[in-house]
């Protein structure tokens, strides 16, 4: 890798990091991993594949709400950006239909953190 | 008119089925106004209020309504569906209580990708440091933000570098604590596998400002994926010319290594720590000298918890002033909890100092698991004490938890609820410390082996009221008479539960009994004959042939027989064994 | 065969860490990685290839928990005992393997097939009460799922 320069870390400007638009990221923590977040993961990047849905799918760490485990945030351009929590494969491939292809928000699995 | 999108929740969590009512009473609505199609309704899982009745949060607005009974459906759709009008009647303001700064990446970011890192602002004050800082100028903000150690004592972080910056010598360490054995706390780790590079990022600006080129991390084995997230973390920043010679340009050099912890909770105490990282067993020994003087092969060595480090890029980039002003009066900033044990939401929060902690569990966790009753709460882990709910309201930092006869400690809290029995408690956390005393000073070898004998004698039923005042007598000799902190304070929890709930203890030697139904010597079990339905599937299930009688007559328990193993309470479906 | 590559690769890892400062720790690491626990010969190599003395070692393999001296089972049961899971009932987990596997704490059943150990805090509080079987973690496990999670890795063996 090339080697950074102070001038490489002083032009990013935060506010204006832009990383996409529509996207899914895992939080892939130890207590993430232990309820189940690697299925997820790979749930996610295979039924993506499979069912021809595009989404750019990241990792990410904890998000704080343990009990609430996988974590999953979803931003779809033109929805809110939304915390689904309890997140099993089955609630993956509904994300991936009816969130990310249909833009419908999924009942009884959105946390909100206070 | 823009696509909105209304959020359905039942705050209350007694009435189960009421939420279904709401959202067909709105979807009807919506139909009736020809919204449907423009309106998105959602019932979600957690709104982040409690017991605020039906609650609805209406976006792109993020307008929330609380208490919302039937007749107000129509008018929210009518006036602010429509109209986008707000009813003042219902609108709940609401502020968030949690502040975001040392977890502020994580979460959001990619852990192993450092340019996520660098993309979120990372790295900005380590060239901020390198660039327009001398080492004095980094203490002078540090002094100005007034940050204290987030491992428990709360030391000002200042001191300790300053003290370390000021040894005249070629060889100085960097070392970050992040052997976190407090048991029922990983904000440490959560930190070390959410965003590593800030902690790296701290580390270094350390070692500029103390005048040190070589960091140690030291992580309990017990967390391998923290230990590979920062493993690739430091490839990734050594490559990139962070790490190495002559970082960014400067005439700075600094290196950083992982050492693992091996499991032994004393290691968390800063010489033992020291001497584990020496590749010895994990003995302390007496300070002074301390290590800012005389640490990691005798040279001048600052220890901080990894909280502590991952507040530095932060406070650095925004400058002391704008720290400092987070928090109470001695206590600036935030602090990360480990909110667990019988609190609805379990997870890891982070608050301002200052938040009282009835905020913490109610606002925060949602309150007590079944609505049950707070009995008190537990910070510090094994070296902390318990705080009665009576002091729900106080603020937490430093000063006030310590009024109190517990600590701040590094971020465990833990709630404890009217099932909970703290005699039981206090052995738990002392046989922790036994266990864990590495035997070589008496006060804490002896001393915590006595307490535990006592504890196990009253909760055996066989105390006797001389008993508190030895426990008090050997609790007192440990604090003032130990070496390192883990002896100090490993009576805490003694301590604190009999000078609140002394009741309890004397419930428990008196009485011979343990109301809460933890210590299995002072339970006993009964048949309620007006609850039995006399279907015998606790005689069935008596590994002691303890339950006598018969389908006609009922059951009752013979003392003399029963082991108390609870087969009889947990299989009964109609709750007519009783536990006194 | 596992155990001829490590003799010969422990003189590698020996001369990777030798010019570390305070290098026994790490070292033994990577043994109990690859052994489960650390044999008594490579100990005695140990202190010849570093010139420790072998009380040395042993006196740093008895100090932590972490490092073991007999072989583990060939499934590790580890049951979380941290303040969350204490709380949340983990004891009446460990009475339960205890009774289904007849050992007790930090043994290994008879047919060297389950090893159990009752550990501090596996870090996901969230999900307690904890059990973790080699690297899989169970999380909110309730004492009558004991039986069948055991008897998965018993089936598998089939």
């Amino acid at each position: 890798m090339k080697k950074l320069t102070k001038g490489d870390i002083e032009k990013v400007d935060p506010a204006k990091k832009d990383i996409g638009k529509n996207w899914i990221k895992v939080g892939m923590s130890t207590c993430g991993v232990a309820a189940g977040a690697g299925e997820v993961y790979l749930a996610l990047l295979e039924e993506s594949k499979k069912r021809n849905v595009e989404i750019d799918i990241r990792k990410c760490g904890c998000q704080g709400a343990c009990s609430a485990e996988p974590l999953v945030e979803v931003n779809v351009e033109g929805l809110p950006k939304v915390l689904y929590g309890r997140v099993t494969k089955d609630v993956a491939i509904t994300i991936l239909e009816r969130h990310v292809r249909n833009k419908k928000l999924l009942h009884d699995y959105i946390f909100e953190i206070n | 008119m823009e696509k909105k999108i209304i959020y359905l929740r039942d705050t209350d969590s007694a009435q189960q089925d009421r939420i279904n009512d709401f959202f067909t009473l709105f979807s009807n609505e919506l139909r009736d106004t020809n919204l449907i199609e423009q309106v998105q309704l959602v019932k979600i899982a957690d709104i982040g209020l409690y017991e605020k009745g039906v609650t609805v949060k209406i976006l792109p607005e993020n307008i929330v309504y609380i208490g919302i009974k039937n007749n107000d459906v129509k008018k929210i759709i009518e006036e602010t569906i429509k109209n986008n009008k707000i009813i003042k009647e219902l609108l709940y303001e609401k502020k968030s209580k949690q502040i975001r700064a040392v977890l502020k990446n994580c979460g959001y970011i990619d852990p192993e990708s450092m340019e996520d890192y660098i993309a979120a602002g990372g790295y900005k004050a380590l060239v901020k440091v390198l660039t327009e800082m001398k080492p004095e100028n980094v203490i002078d903000e540090l002094k100005k933000s007034g940050l204290r150690g987030r491992g428990g004592a709360g030391y000002p972080t200042w001191m300790k570098w300053n003290f370390a910056r000021g040894m005249n010598s070629l060889e100085k360490y960097v070392i970050c604590n992040g052997d976190e054995g407090d048991p029922g706390a990983y904000m440490d780790r959560s930190v070390l596998e959410g965003d590593p590079h800030s902690v790296l990022e701290g580390m270094i600006i350390a070692g500029y400002t103390i005048g040190s080129s070589k960091g140690f991390f030291y992580i309990r084995a017990e967390y391998p994926l923290a230990v590979e997230r920062v493993q690739k973390a430091i490839d990734q920043a050594a490559a990139a010319g962070l790490l190495g010679s002559n970082i960014l340009g400067s005439n700075f050099n600094f290196e950083l290594e992982i050492r693992l912890g091996a499991g032994a909770f004393v290691c968390g105490e800063e010489t033992a720590l020291i001497a584990s990282i020496e590749g010895k067993r994990g003995t302390p020994h007496p300070r002074p000298p301390y290590p800012s003087v005389k640490g990691l092969w005798d040279k001048p060595t600052i220890i901080n918890n990894v909280e502590t480090l991952a507040n530095i890029p932060q406070l650095i980039a925004g400058g002391g002033a704008k720290f400092a002003s987070i928090g109470t009066e001695k206590s600036k900033g935030t602090k990360v909890f480990a909110l667990t044990g019988k609190v609805k939401n379990s997870g890891l929060v982070e608050v301002p100092m200052g938040i009282t902690l009835r905020e913490i569990i109610f606002d925060i966790g949602g309150g007590i698991l079944g609505n049950r009753d707070i009995k008190a709460i537990q910070t510090g882990g094994p070296s902390g004490g318990v705080i009665p709910r009576e002091f729900l309201d106080t603020p937490v930092d430093y000063e006030n938890l310590g009024k109190l006869g517990s600590i701040m400690g590094s971020g465990g809290m833990i709630a404890i609820d009217d099932t909970d029995c703290l005699v039981d408690l206090a052995k738990f956390y002392l046989k922790f410390c036994v266990d864990e005393s590495c035997g070589k000073c008496a006060p804490c070898r002896l001393g915590g082996y006595q307490l535990l004998r006592i504890l196990e004698k009253i909760s055996e039923g066989n105390g006797e009221l001389e008993d508190l005042n030895k426990l008090k007598k050997i609790s007192y000799a440990m604090q003032k008479a130990s070496l390192c902190g883990l002896g100090q304070s490993a009576s805490n929890p003694v301590f604190s539960t009999i000078k609140y709930f002394e009741e309890e203890y004397r419930q428990h030697i008196v009485n011979k009994r343990c109301l809460a139904g933890k210590c299995k010597a002072l339970v006993y079990f009964k048949i309620l004959p007006q609850k039995c339905k006399k279907c015998g599937l606790c005689m069935k299930n008596c590994p002691s042939n303890a339950i006598l009688g018969s389908r006609e007559a009922g059951y009752v328990i013979d003392p003399q027989k029963c082991i108390k193993c609870g087969a009889c309470f947990d299989i009964c479906k109609f709750k007519a064994v009783m536990k006194e | 065969m596992k155990k001829d590559r490590l003799q010969a690769d422990l003189e590698g890892l020996v001369r990777k860490w030798k010019d570390k400062r305070g290098n026994l720790i790490m070292i033994l690491h990577s043994v109990e990685n690859i052994y489960g626990y650390v044999p008594r010969d490579t100990s005695l190599k140990l202190s010849r290839l570093l010139d420790v003395p072998l009380a040395r070692i042993y006196e740093v393999i008895t100090f932590y928990n972490y490092f073991k001296l007999e072989p583990p089972g060939k499934h590790n049961v580890s049951v979380c005992m941290g303040t969350a899971c204490y709380l949340r009932d983990a004891a009446s987990l460990i009475e339960e393997i205890e009774k289904i596997l007849h050992i007790k704490e930090g043994q290994t059943t008879k047919d060297e097939m389950f090893h159990l150990d009752v550990v501090r805090c596996l870090g996901c509080c969230g999900l307690a009460p904890v059990m973790m079987i080699d690297e899989k973690v169970y999380g909110k496990v309730k004492k009558n799922e004991v039986v069948d999670i055991l008897s998965k890795y018993v089936k598998e063996e089939e």
